[in-house]
Formats: C-alpha cells, structure tokens, sequence
C-alpha cells in the first residue's frame, strides 16, 4: 500500500472489514473452484499413479504399488514415440504458424483498402470447433470424394490418400492445425504493428534506412515481446493437441498421428489402465507446468507492467 | 495532415494477394455450407460438384432423425449454467487481483498454471470421481455423474474460470482506481463503489468475458467425449457422431458441422475488437 495512505488507512481500522480482509473475500469463492476442482483430481492423479487400477482386471482401485507405473511409464516405448511425434507436429506447425501468420500480418497491415473486413474473415477458424470442422476435413481429404485430391490432380499432381498413409497423415494433421491456427498469430503480430511508435520509423526513412535494416533493427526487436507470446501460447496448445486427431485420424493410420494427448487417453479409455494412464499424465502436466513457469510466466508479467505504464 | 500517397500498382498487388490468401483459408467453410446443401448424389461424386442443387434435406435429417435439438439444448444448458458461476465467482476474484494485487501475482499465475493443464491431464481424474459421486443420492440430484449435464457444467466452469479470471483482471486494470476513490470521498461504502461505479465500467470487458466462455464450452470434445455417452451429449459429440462403424453420411455430418460452426462465427466476429486481448488471456490490448 502507499506510504502517504497510511495513516488515513490507520484512521479506518475501526470498520468491520479491513483492505486486506475484504481483499481475500473478493478472491475467495474463485479459489475454491479451483483448488477444490483442480487440486483434488490431481492428488486423485497422484494417488491412482501409485496403486494398481486396471478395470479389466475387475478391481477399481487396487494395491499400492509404488513406483511400479512410473517405471513402466519410462519404459514404455509407445508412450515416448507419442511424445517424438507431437513434438515433431508441434515444432512443425507452430514455426509454419509463426512464419505464415507474421507475414500475413505484414500484408493485411499495408493494405490500402478493406483492411477491416479482410482482418474479420480470418476469424473464422479460430472460432470453429476443431472437433466439427475436422470432420470436415476428413471429407475434403477423401482419396476418392475429397476436394482436396481433385484440386491437386486438376494441376497435374498425384492423388493422395492423405489420412491413409503413415507419411501423409501426420502432415494432414499439421495442415489442420496452421489452417485453424495461423489467423491467431496474424491477428497478434497485426495487433502488435498497429501498436508500433510512428517516430521510429520516420526518423529511419529520413536517414535513408533499408527496408531489411528498418525491418531488423526496428520492427522485429519491438514485435519481439508479442511474437514471443503467441509462440509459447502455440507451442503449450499444441503439445495438448487432442480434437483433429481424435475426429480425423483417431492416431491412425497405425500410430502415426497419435499425440501424447491421444496415447494417453487410449490407455486410459481403451485398456483401462488408469494407473499407466495417471503415471502418464502426470510426467505430461508436469512439463507442461515447468514450461510455463520458465516461459510464459516472464512474458505474461513483461506485457502486464507495460499494460499498465499505458 | 498528410495527404494520402497516390494509389500505385503494389497497392493493388497486395490486395490481390491478400483475397487470395483469403481464399484458402475461407475454402473449408465454403466446402462445410455448400455440401450441407447437396443431396447425396451430389457429394459421393468424383469429381466433386461444384453447382448443385441445394436441398435442406440433410438439416431435415440432424433435426429430426439425429436428434441434434437435443444435442444442442444440452450444450446451451451446460454453457449458460457454467459461464454464469464462472463470472460471478471470476468477476469478484479479478477485480480483487487488480485493485489490491492480492498475492502479488503469485495467486495469479497459479490460477494460468491451471488453465494450461492438458485436459487429458485431469480427465480419467474427473472420470473416476464423477463414476463414484454419480452413485450418491447426492450427485443425482445436482446432476453430477457420468453422462450428466451437471458434470460437464463442473468441468467447463474449472476450465473457464482462469481465463476468466485473467481477461477479467485487464479490463479492470483499464479502470482508474481514482474513480473509485472519488466515490469513496462521496460516502460511498467499498461495496457501493464497486457495484455502482466498477461493475457498470467494465460491463463491455464481462460481456466479452461471457461470449468467450460460451464459445469455449460450446467447441470443447474432450471433456464431452470421455465424460458423456448419451444423455448429456454436446453439440461437437454429436457432429462426431455421424461417424459411425457402418460408414459416414457425409451430408448431415455437413449440416450438424455447419449448425455447430456458425453461430461460433458470429460471435467472433462480434467480438472481433477484443479477440486479441481474449486469446492472450488479456495480455495483448490489441
């Protein structure tokens, strides 16, 4: 609190609630939800992961086993192909995000007319359910009713089983995700340029700058801060990528696309095996939690303070 | 005042390219609408048909056969009923976050650590608990179990809330404290001044607030798909739905997509000026 306040707050002591109590109230109901909500499924999490809980062997929650599942968890090949693959999807499809999405963001911004209506349009993935719209895609990747096969073999190129082959796939599952995904970091990045300082940028025209000096010296170090963001936000959302996989190629053809969001829910849903699955997903929010920690936490902080310094 | 440079060749270029890209990315919503308008016999063609004869057959068929009233009343039930304890309890908790930085920040970050949980994280959890509490006299009569409205509402309000509470918290943020300060100096009690001073300043920053929750329970599957079967089924359940063993009817499938998407979309673009702020979870103003 401000020092020069103090004393008038000192004057008010006598009412019921003090600043600090009324404070937490105010805070109060929120943090029940969460910690009752959250917390309890996680110490459930951490209490399943060390007892035996097969439900095809007929017994719910079994013996304790102690570090049994998690030693099982890290030698279980499957799971740490899954964690191969959605890594290779994620780095994949966030740095095409990223790069299509910025340049994009430069062009909408240098456009003379309908800047507006053509910002609004790129809103619409983003607000389509990935679950329905990938159904849809699934039909535009048929080999042999898929739009997709006839536009290609219209230009002269093969037709493709796109959801069919072990190559194809995960591809087709990257080029769902920087469709619904790329307008997101145009819209950033856009944002970002609109919010840039004019002064910069004429002093530099008057001093004859490049455009590839301007560009580096100016522009990206300042976009630095909200290009940072997006791609952290990207890589956290996509390392949990669950609904085009589950609605597209159910980790199909073989494994090929099965994410580690995926894996984890086939072994807890199909085989039944809470336990492996609790051990699982608990290495998964683990390096979720840290990496967040170590890198949106600066960023979310960096872009609040200069919220507030206007 | 500047006068505005004369219109140039790369003026026109750029737009070109633009609506182009526009394009690509406008072809998967254009390809959902027009087959949710053909007949059968239009969509199991190759090469696919580009003129056609709409028919509203297939909408006829998501209606009256697929039961999608249905899948949609579940969906606004659990929404509304979520979204709403998620801004009373949020809209309190942000406003404390701003104004007296309860936790300095630490509280905060917690409650985003939460939000960036994976969903399949804290789903067999989920499972497992709502199967036993389903079983008491209790969980059946708020609806808590498995394939029960009530649960999905639990689960959309623990996933909401933080991101609530963080788009929340930048629109009070942007409210002057001297504004209340100067209530405060009229007689007004903390209370008062926040009821009659604060709530109506940042009703636009709640209503956005609201749109987004809604958006987000109506688009979610995971929780859906795990935690329901039949009763409670949502509206992106039922899209996935018609993907059946036999086979898929790609028409419906089409029209239950087109049900589910579009609503969406006009509300993204009623959001359009805080789309930004909302996906960065308030830390971009845009």
């Amino acid at each position: 609190m401000n020092e020069t306040q103090a004393p008038s707050a000192r004057a008010k002591a006598a009412r019921p609630l003090s600043d600090r109590w009324y404070s937490y109230l105010l805070v109060a109901p929120s943090l029940v939800v969460i910690l009752f909500f959250a917390l309890i499924p996680l110490f459930y999490a951490v209490y399943v992961a060390f007892h035996a809980a097969d439900l095809t062997a007929g017994t719910f929650i079994g013996g304790f086993v102690g570090l049994d599942n998690f030693r099982d968890m890290l030698n279980n090949d499957l799971f740490w192909d899954a964690i191969g693959r959605t890594l290779t999807i994620a780095v994949a499809a966030v740095c095409a995000e990223m790069i299509l999405g910025t340049a994009l963001a430069f062009l909408v911004n240098q456009l003379r007319w309908f800047r507006g209506p053509i910002r609004a349009l790129f809103l619409l993935p983003l607000a389509a359910a990935p679950a329905a719209v990938s159904m849809i895609w699934r039909y535009m990747y048929d080999n042999e009713f898929g739009v997709y096969n006839a536009l290609t073999a219209g230009v002269g190129l093969p037709v493709v089983n796109w959801l069919g082959g072990a190559r194809t796939a995960p591809l087709a599952i990257i080029l769902f995700d920087i469709w619904q995904w790329t307008p997101f970091v145009m819209l950033i990045v856009l944002a970002g340029l609109q919010a840039l300082p004019k002064e910069p940028f004429e002093a530099a025209e008057l001093d004859g700058a490049r455009f590839w000096m301007v560009l580096r010296r100016l522009t990206f170090p300042m976009l630095a801060p909200v290009m940072s963001l997006v791609f952290v936000l990207r890589a956290i959302d996509t390392f949990r990528l669950y609904d085009p996989v589950a609605t597209m190629t159910m980790g199909g053809p073989g494994t090929a696309t099965e994410t580690v969001s995926y894996y984890v829910y086939r072994v807890g849903l199909k085989y039944f095996r809470m336990d492996q699955a609790s051990a699982m997903s608990l290495l998964v929010l683990f390096a979720i939690v840290v990496f967040t920690g170590l890198a949106l936490r600066p960023l979310m902080r960096y872009h609040a303070e200069r919220a507030k310094r206007g | 005042m500047r006068t505005k440079p004369p219109i140039t060749a790369r003026d026109l270029v750029l737009l070109v390219l633009a609506i182009a890209v526009l394009i690509v990315f406008m072809f998967p919503i254009y390809w959902m609408i027009t087959t949710s308008f053909k007949s059968s016999g239009d969509i199991l063609v190759n090469p696919p048909r580009w003129t056609f004869r709409p028919t509203w057959q297939n909408y006829v068929y998501a209606f009256e056969v697929a039961n999608f009233g249905g899948y949609i009343r579940n969906t606004l039930i659990v929404a509304l009923i979520s979204t709403t304890i998620v801004l009373v309890v949020g809209t309190l908790a942000a406003y404390s976050f701003a104004r007296y930085n309860v936790g300095g920040g630490n509280i905060m970050f917690f409650i985003l650590t939460t939000r960036m949980m994976p969903a399949v994280a804290v789903v067999f959890p989920f499972f497992l608990i709502f199967k036993t509490v389903g079983s008491t006299g209790v969980g059946q009569f708020l609806q808590l179990g498995l394939d029960r409205l009530g649960t999905l509402a639990v689960c959309y309000t623990v996933f909401n809330l933080p991101f609530a509470i963080w788009l929340l918290h930048s629109f009070f943020q942007d409210i002057p404290a001297e504004l209340e300060d100067s209530a405060r100096m009229d007689g007004y009690s903390r209370w008062q001044a926040l009821w009659r001073i604060v709530f109506p300043l940042a009703a636009p920053g709640i209503a956005v607030t609201a749109i987004f929750c809604l958006l987000f329970s109506w688009n979610e599957y995971l929780f859906a798909f795990v935690l329901t079967r039949d009763l409670a089924t949502t509206i992106t359940l039922g899209v996935a739905a018609f993907w059946t063993q036999r086979g898929v009817d790609w028409g419906p499938l089409s029209a239950a997509a087109t049900i589910c998407v579009v609503p969406m979309v006009a509300f993204a673009l009623l959001l359009q000026r805080y789309i930004v702020r909302g996906l960065t979870f308030g830390a971009v103003r845009g």
